[in-house]
């Protein structure tokens, strides 16, 4: 086993990342095997579909958890932003360019302000999470009056933007998505910015003790969160169409799961991109297998909390051995 | 002294990749005061650990009343009679002094908790030990001197035969510290054994009957203290005579410009009208005892913590600085005495603790220039004769030597001309220790200057230019090092203490 | 000395301020002032204030619980089931109820005492679990328990709550002529609804303010709250009362479940998800400290009442009941910020 690790390219693209990318493809053949029609291009949409806007949730709380925070209000602020911007477009019917735009900037106020109120202010980052969860419900079911939100169809007035899911049989948004998670990964290991965040993730103290001005740079990492939020929700309601006032609740879950399989550490500190996006084809993967095998969504929320919590067990097990 | 209480023979220890105890034995009598000495890491608290059942030992017996014993928690120790003072205090601060006391072995009355009967007990152990603490008052609204008292209430209250006292004084003050002996004196006439680790000497000699010497996990031997000199000991404790010569006249000339002067800064009450200079190319060297406000003084010079009033003038020039980030700018660093909490990210590489407060100079555009970073990593790693195989090793895996001078490289990075070492010492061994000061000269040599607060007094006379003296938060003294004596630092660090 | 003092009158003003909010709100709109908007509040309030009373104690600790809101509907559906599909009598369904929240509990100690999880992040777990399971149990159907006018009987568990009095003798007529003189809006007061619930309540409430400051397990609840390093050092069992703590928040929703069930027509499968924040919140904002180590009983649940007055009484003030969510949100970030800067002045 220290053997394999050794090797050079297993090395570079990390023994655990080896083993989640293996068991993405054995989970794959197995739902192929199992499930008649489970093979072809239709679930391949499908399941790129929901890994979608899961990626981009898991990419931006990735940066959080990089910190050593949290925030479990993305999947309801995604929810928050997808109701106004769907509402401001079909109530007072807004160019649809703007509607976009809204949606990613309320994202970012969220952020925002969550990152304020634990960076500046001090308050732990689980209460402003809780507070946030609810004040965006709130927020968007009095904004809409507590009415579902339709986004347009492809066909109708606006129903363009649908194109950043796919031209034709283009897959466009494998295209962005994979260059957000570039610029994601560039940002991380390799700007000023990144290096701050995983380092205050790791010792706060001592990076502001070096001179840095820690509650700028960790606001920021809630700011990069929001915003991803942001874009998100346009990534969900352009592949599911409808949204309901009140929930998204199950979204935090798995977008936490994608981060905590792939190795962010919830301690603070270690965050990898590429393991995020395995993380989130993983369970992008097993919510197809699970619809498919008619077991619900019920089944689907028990999954992935067990997968949390082995998940964090085997890292906070982990540094415990090493210190 | 009376018969034997307590034997440990051969003891052995070994945590991955250390060998903590080397076969170590110790034998405790009734009614003996026994120290235990070492530096720090010899092995010292590790020891006491295994004793009191918090660490499970590898091999070798302890013998306590004629019986092989082995405890498996500081409980099952307790429920035998052998009780720690621990270093850190162990105190509850949301419960009150008689609750904390009587914490694990609460009077019952019912179901319910006696808390009466537990004031009175408290009341009835205070009285008569001779000190005066109100039982119901909040544990965190103590000083830390009275915590430490109600800590030896505590330890004296579980009935114990042998109590270890792990550094008991180094948060007390002279007062404190004479009512501690009384204590200790009241306790050895009980007939009970006590185990006394600390590093200050003269209290070794006022207060100890024998001394253990340890050194590097290892059993150097066994002293009877009035038979011994200070110097047997600090021989048996580092290996050698120490060739410590003091500083006899400061290496700065007398017109060098002074570089940063700090007036009249107050923050809180450790750091009270606190005014000094300091030299171009001077160690300027801060003594005091424990707790007198010097690392106050420096984090709030340095914008760690906030400070009420005060002016800092640099060359001359007033500035502002309300955090690290300010003093950063006006070039001035800042290694922590806790080095593990304030001074470097464990976990990260020494490249990125190097250039953590440089970071402006290493970026090419929106991108870390990680090439030049490595080579400007490697180039202090080879100036300061770090020990590691790489720059890329992670920080967690080097000795406390080599992780002191991954900080002070991240301050050379940045060209500070302004350091401020915080007990640069502490936690290191001598070989290290001698490596940091040749660096301090050097850096000097080359026109920085130092502010260096330190404990250890030898440390004071060897490498500073000056001393400044505070106690209880007040600047109590400045020494030219010409003028500086032992006694007359001590004399200007308890100026202050009735 | 003087500490005790200021701590004692934090949660006297809390108990002003619920006086006040009622009265204020009864002011300007004297609908709110019936009998039946404040048995109707009380009645909401039940298991807010019972899932309240139980986290106080891992909020204690220095650790939360999240999963109580989604628990709490799981346990309910869980003993409603049995009653519906199993034939299970009423009384064992309930105990059940209140097994499954203890034992839930017991998972969330485990996992954050024994396996050393963040208790935030374990219990969002065990939260999204909980859902899940309670869709499982009912089959993700919407569970109603008997109603209290159930013909073969079994609706009597609503009597724990609420009791009809129709009596105008001894006490129970000093008690109606009490609330017709407190209450002169209700002009035709026949019989009354008496909110026993409310007895329970103060009665439970009685009887954890004395476990948390006169038990060992209370003491001990603090002292891991305050320094748990200290208290293992202390010879005191910490992983059995940490775990503790978590078991006496499972039972506390457990009972939130009973009475959940008793205030709703029928309980849905998928809710739950939000309802925890109110119950916190008003631990919060009756002064339990966010960091561990400082907290009653009693604040509590003054707590809770603010945040039930708050939700419940805007509406007469002519603001849309969807802004409940936000106000929630809004007293809790408010109820930290003081928590912050009472313990800023503390240090100073």
């Amino acid at each position: 086993m220290e053997k394999i690790k050794q090797i050079p390219i297993v090395k570079k693209l990390g023994f655990n990342r080896i083993v989640l990318f293996a068991i993405m493809i054995l989970m794959y053949i197995i739902f192929c095997a199992t499930i008649p029609g489970f093979f072809g291009p239709g679930r391949i949409m499908s399941i790129l579909n929901y890994a979608y806007f899961l990626g981009f949730l898991a990419l931006g709380v990735t940066f959080v958890i990089a910190t050593g925070g949290i925030d479990f209000s993305i999947g309801p602020v995604m929810f928050c932003c997808a109701l106004m911007a769907g509402y401001t477009f079909g109530t007072y019917h807004i160019p649809m360019v703007l509607a976009m735009l809204m949606s990613v900037a309320i994202g970012f106020l969220f952020g925002l302000f969550n990152g304020f109120m634990v960076s500046f202010i001090g308050i732990p980052p689980f209460i402003i999470s809780m507070a946030s969860m609810n004040i965006a419900k709130g927020i968007a079911s009095v904004y809409t009056k507590t009415q579902s939100v339709q986004w347009p169809q492809s066909a109708s007035d606006g129903g363009w933007f649908r194109n950043i899911v796919k031209v034709g049989g283009f897959p466009v948004g494998l295209v962005v998505f994979i260059c957000v998670v570039v610029i994601l990964y560039i940002i991380l290991n390799g700007t000023k910015a990144g290096r701050y965040i995983l380092c205050l993730g790791s010792n706060r103290e001592a990076v502001r003790l070096s001179g840095v001005n820690v509650k700028k740079w960790m606001m920021l990492a809630y700011v990069i969160c929001g915003t991803l939020v942001g874009i998100a929700a346009l990534y969900y309601v352009a592949a599911y169409t409808t949204v309901q006032p009140g929930s998204g609740d199950q979204y935090n879950n798995e977008a936490i799961a994608s981060c905590v399989m792939g190795g962010t550490s919830m301690v603070g500190g270690l965050a990898s991109i590429g393991g995020t996006v395995l993380g989130t084809f993983i369970i992008s993967l097993l919510q197809e297998g699970i619809l498919a095998y008619r077991l619900g969504k019920d089944i689907q929320l028990i999954i992935t909390g067990l997968i949390v919590i082995v998940f964090v067990y085997l890292d906070v097990s982990a540094r415990r051995r090493k210190s | 002294m009376g018969e034997v209480i307590l034997t440990m023979k051969g003891i052995d220890k070994s945590f991955p990749g250390v060998h903590a105890l080397d076969h170590v034995d110790l034998e405790l009598r009734r009614g003996e005061v026994h120290a235990l000495m070492g530096e720090n890491g010899a092995g010292k608290s590790t020891l006491m650990k295994v004793l009191t059942g918090i660490y499970t030992k590898d091999s070798g017996t302890i013998t306590y009343e004629g019986k092989e014993v082995e405890f498996h928690n500081t409980h099952e120790a307790q429920e035998a009679g052998i009780v720690i003072v621990h270093q850190e205090l162990n105190m509850v601060g949301d419960l009150t002094v008689a609750q904390n006391i009587f914490i694990g072995r609460e009077f019952k009355k019912g179901i319910m908790i006696d808390d009466k009967k537990m004031i009175r007990e408290s009341q009835k152990l205070f009285e008569e030990l001779k000190i005066d603490i109100d039982p119901k008052a909040k544990m965190s609204d103590l000083t830390v001197g009275k915590q430490q008292m109600c800590e030896i209430a505590k330890a004296i209250s579980h009935k114990a035969k042998v109590i270890i006292f792990d550094e008991p004084s180094a948060a007390l003050t002279e007062k404190e510290i004479a009512d501690l002996f009384n204590i200790i004196r009241d306790l050895r006439a009980q007939n009970l054994g006590i185990i006394y680790i600390s590093h200050r000497m003269d209290e070794i000699k006022v207060i100890t009957d024998r001394v253990t010497v340890m050194r590097d996990g290892g059993y150097v031997g066994t002293l009877i203290t009035k038979d011994c000199t200070k110097e047997d000991i600090i021989n048996m404790m580092v290996g050698r005579v120490i060739y410590e010569t003091p500083k006899t006249q400061s290496a700065v000339p007398a017109d060098a410009p002074v570089v940063l002067k700090v007036e009249h800064l107050n923050a809180g009450r450790m750091v009270q009208d606190v005014s000094f200079e300091l030299r171009k190319g001077e160690i300027l060297g801060f003594s005091g005892l424990m707790g007198a406000g010097r690392t106050e003084t420096a984090r709030a010079l340095f914008g760690a913590d906030p400070k009420t009033s005060g002016d800092i003038y640099i060359n001359g020039q007033k500035v502002t600085i309300n955090s690290p980030e300010d003093a950063v700018k006006h070039g001035i660093g800042y290694l922590s005495e806790d080095r593990k909490r304030y001074g470097i990210v464990v976990q990260k590489s020494i490249t990125e603790n190097s250039t953590m407060a440089t970071m402006e100079e290493f970026m090419s555009g929106f991108l870390i220039n990680k090439g030049k970073e490595k080579k400007v990593t490697e180039k202090y790693i080879e100036e300061l004769a770090t020990k590691t195989p790489s720059a890329d090793q992670l920080v967690v895996n080097l000795s406390g030597g080599n992780q002191q001078k991954v900080v002070i490289a991240k301050w050379l990075v940045r060209n500070c001309d302004i350091l401020i070492f915080d007990e640069p010492t502490r936690g290191i061994d001598v070989g290290a220790k001698n490596e940091i000061y040749k660096l301090m000269n050097r850096l000097t040599k080359e026109g920085k200057s130092i502010i260096m607060i330190s404990s250890e007094m030898t440390e004071i006379l060897r490498m500073s230019d000056r001393i400044v003296v505070m106690c209880e938060g007040k600047k109590t003294g400045e020494i030219p090092i010409e003028e500086a004596t032992q006694e007359a630092i001590m004399d200007k660090a308890t100026r202050d203490i009735q | 000395m003087t500490k005790k003092k200021s701590v004692f009158s934090q949660e006297l003003i809390i108990a002003i301020l619920v006086i006040a909010i009622y009265l204020f709100i009864r002011w300007r709109n004297a609908s709110f002032g019936n009998y039946n908007t404040l048995l109707n509040i009380l009645d909401i309030s039940y298991y807010y204030v019972l899932m309240g009373i139980g986290v106080t104690f891992p909020l204690i600790t220095g650790g939360v619980d999240l999963s109580i809101g989604t628990g709490m509907i799981c346990y309910a559906l869980a003993g409603g089931y049995l009653i519906r599909f199993s034939g299970v009598p009423v009384w064992a369904a309930m105990l059940i109820t209140v097994l499954f929240g203890v034992a839930i509990g017991a998972v969330n100690g485990t996992l954050i005492s024994i396996m050393g999880l963040p208790p935030f992040l374990a219990t969002l777990c065990t939260c999204m679990i909980t859902r899940g399971l309670g869709s499982v149990c009912s089959g993700s159907f919407a569970i109603p328990w008997p109603t209290d006018t159930d013909p073969t009987g079994n609706g009597w568990f609503h009597s724990i709550f609420k009791t009809t009095i129709n009596n105008d003798s001894g006490l129970y007529g000093a008690l109606k002529g009490s609330v017709g003189a407190l209450f002169p809006m209700d002009k035709r007061l026949t019989f009354i609804k008496a909110p026993l619930g409310f007895v329970w309540i103060i009665l439970l409430l009685l009887l954890m303010q004395f476990i948390l400051s006169h038990t060992k397990f209370g003491r001990y609840t603090i002292a891991i709250g305050s320094n748990k390093e200290a208290t293992m050092l202390s010879g005191v069992n910490v992983k059995f009362y940490h775990v503790m703590a978590y078991v006496v928040c499972g039972l506390f929703a457990g009972l939130a479940a009973i009475a959940y069930a008793a205030y709703t027509p029928t309980v849905q499968p998928g809710t739950g998800a939000g309802m925890e924040l109110d119950a916190i919140g008003g631990a919060i904002v009756g002064g339990v400290s966010t960091t561990g180590g400082y907290g009653t009983i009693y604040g509590t649940v003054l707590g809770v009442y603010v945040i039930m007055l708050l939700k419940n009484g805007l509406p007469f003030m002519g603001l849309n009941a969807n802004w409940q969510q936000v106000i929630t949100g809004t007293v809790l970030i408010v109820a930290v910020l003081i928590d912050i800067i009472k313990r800023r002045a503390m240090k100073k």
